[in-house]
């Protein structure tokens, strides 16, 4: 049992990261429209994440340095402070939209409106940012999530064709009435959510927070190719049922309600009760990944104390950063904006900023006087050096495809 | 002090010393080094003689508009008229690796300022705040 505990931070890493408010749309949108022809990009997506997880969760084991620090110091102040400017914007625009996913997930449960949610919601996740113990928040949020496992049940259970299911997914190429940006578009989009600064700011910083070492590496590792792998599995199998519900009736989903309505097909009343646990349990999980990472990425860069560990007033910036965060989301949600439209810009910009978070991690993960032994093989540096052409080249796309498609329509 | 693990006989300023985290005696981050206060030695070579800290430095550094801002904005939240910029004298530094480590804390270098202000205004009065979450 200590050891699925102990695989807790990758899971809800990868969790907040897959499965939160912004994948749980976008995945079912994709699946309703373009079938699973967009899978392969989660698959590269997948490994992407692994390797600068495994990367970012090396260099902090080994240097206790988390990702803001070395962004910093490879960057220098004023493109590091570009960067914590973009990161951060990026990261609050997704904790926006996560408390605005988890009052969406009660009011499908309630049917109370969504804005009388928001700041019930945000006092509770405030509470669980500022008491709760680091562990319980893994533990509890990151196995509630796995709820989501019902999708793949589900998607069993309809029985679908699957060698048509494994037709689409060889494709990659969109299904006739779809032009090629929007396809493209969706491309950009889905990389942009499986990759997302926050994940490595908040499993970095998680690490330096567990004291990892270098006796941790195996650990880590394992954190990084279970967790994200198991993420990536949810995401796509989100895509598969509305893939086989949706796609042939010609439905698009454009809503978190519309999500479960597979699994209601699929297991009814019970299925669709344990798929908004599990949206539940995964918004909220995303949501303190984002809040404490918006709080990480600040106090890394000005060298403040951080963290979940020491008591409130011994890291008094940072949690004031943290309560700030919180009031100015709800305040945005107050103004009745559409959280799915605030998460749908933020995977997007969060594939612009990406780059810039990327290199000072593959640069210091070659670097002997920060990794002494633990530098990068060969292995590890081709695929680091492939990813970060692709990541480049999906930055430089993110913002004309956005532009062409009008945002994927 | 020379076979200390961490300690460097040659370092590179900027790539060594510069944004790097300061780790007090502690072992908690003390701050960053914004910049450098460099000394002309008697055989005319320069050594670093403190690590310079807090806003006041890193203006500066990060230049143009924004970096004016910076030190002015400090310098008009800062009740002196005209404030020293925060300093660590390098006669306290006891060895590099990732970090720059320090024999003093933060506590008694006087760099806390800002956090003792947020400390005792913001996070103090809310309930709870003594409580780790470890």
């Amino acid at each position: 049992m200590k050891k699925v505990f102990a695989l807790a931070l990758g899971i809800l890493t990868a969790i907040g990261g897959f499965v939160d408010i912004g994948d749980l749309v976008t995945n079912a949108l994709v699946g309703s429209r373009f079938g699973l022809s967009l899978a392969w990009v989660v698959a590269v997506g997948v490994v992407g994440i692994c390797v600068f997880a495994e990367m970012s969760g090396r260099v902090a084991a080994i240097s206790g340095r988390a990702t803001f620090d070395l962004v910093r110091e490879r960057l220098g102040p004023r493109l590091g402070f570009a960067n914590l400017l973009a990161s951060m914007g990026v990261t609050f625009l997704t904790f926006i939209a996560e408390i605005g996913g988890v009052a969406l997930s009660l009011e499908i449960a309630t049917s109370v409106n969504e804005v009388l949610w928001v700041p019930v919601v945000a006092a509770a996740l405030w509470i669980v940012l500022w008491r709760v113990k680091f562990e319980v928040l893994e533990n509890a949020f990151g196995l509630a999530g796995l709820a989501l496992v019902v999708f793949a049940v589900a998607l069993w259970k309809l029985g679908p064709d699957w060698s048509a299911l494994w037709g689409q997914a060889r494709s990659a190429a969109p299904p006739p009435g779809e032009s090629w940006t929007s396809y493209g578009y969706y491309v950009v989009a889905l990389f942009g959510a499986a990759m997302t600064p926050y994940e490595v700011f908040f499993f970095s910083s998680g690490g330096v927070e567990e004291k990892w070492t270098a006796k941790s590496l195996s650990t880590m590792r394992l954190n990084v190719f279970v967790g994200f792998p198991l993420g990536g599995a949810l995401s796509l199998s989100i895509a598969a049922v509305t893939a086989v519900v949706f796609l042939p009736v010609g439905v698009q989903v454009n809503s978190l309600a519309q999500v479960p309505i597979p699994v209601a097909v699929a297991l009814g009343k019970v299925g669709v009760a344990v798929a908004l646990l599990g949206f539940f349990a995964a918004t909220f999980g995303a949501a303190c990944e984002t809040g404490l990472s918006v709080g990480y990425s600040v106090a890394q860069f000005f060298g403040w104390r951080w963290g979940k560990f020491v008591a409130p007033r011994q890291a008094a910036r940072f949690h004031a950063v943290v309560l700030l965060s919180t009031v100015l989301a709800v305040a945005v949600l107050l103004t009745t904006v559409d959280p799915i439209a605030v998460t749908e810009y933020s995977v997007v910009f969060s594939a612009l900023a990406l780059p810039l978070t990327y290199l000072p991690i593959l640069v210091i993960a070659n670097d002997p006087d920060y990794m002494g032994g633990s530098v990068n093989g060969r292995f590890a540096n081709a695929l680091g050096t492939v990813y970060f052409v692709v990541i480049v080249v999906v930055s430089v796309a993110a913002i004309p495809l956005m532009i062409l498609t009008k945002g994927g329509q | 002090m020379a076979d200390r693990p961490g300690f460097r006989r040659q370092y590179d300023a900027g790539l060594h010393l510069l944004d790097r985290q300061i780790v007090g005696r502690d072992g908690l981050p003390v701050a960053k080094v914004d910049d450098l206060e460099l000394r002309v030695r008697a055989d005319g070579r320069l050594a670093v003689s403190a690590l310079l800290v807090g806003p006041g430095a890193l203006g500066p550094r990060v230049g143009g508009r924004l970096g004016r801002w910076t030190v002015s904005i400090w310098r008009r939240l800062r009740p002196d008229a005209d404030p020293p910029t925060g300093r660590v004298d390098a006669t306290l530094v006891t060895g590099t690796d990732s970090a720059v480590h320090v024999t003093a804390t933060t506590e008694e270098l006087g760099l806390d300022g800002f956090e003792r202000w947020v400390r005792r205004y913001v996070v103090e009065p809310i309930p709870g705040s003594g409580h780790d979450g470890s």
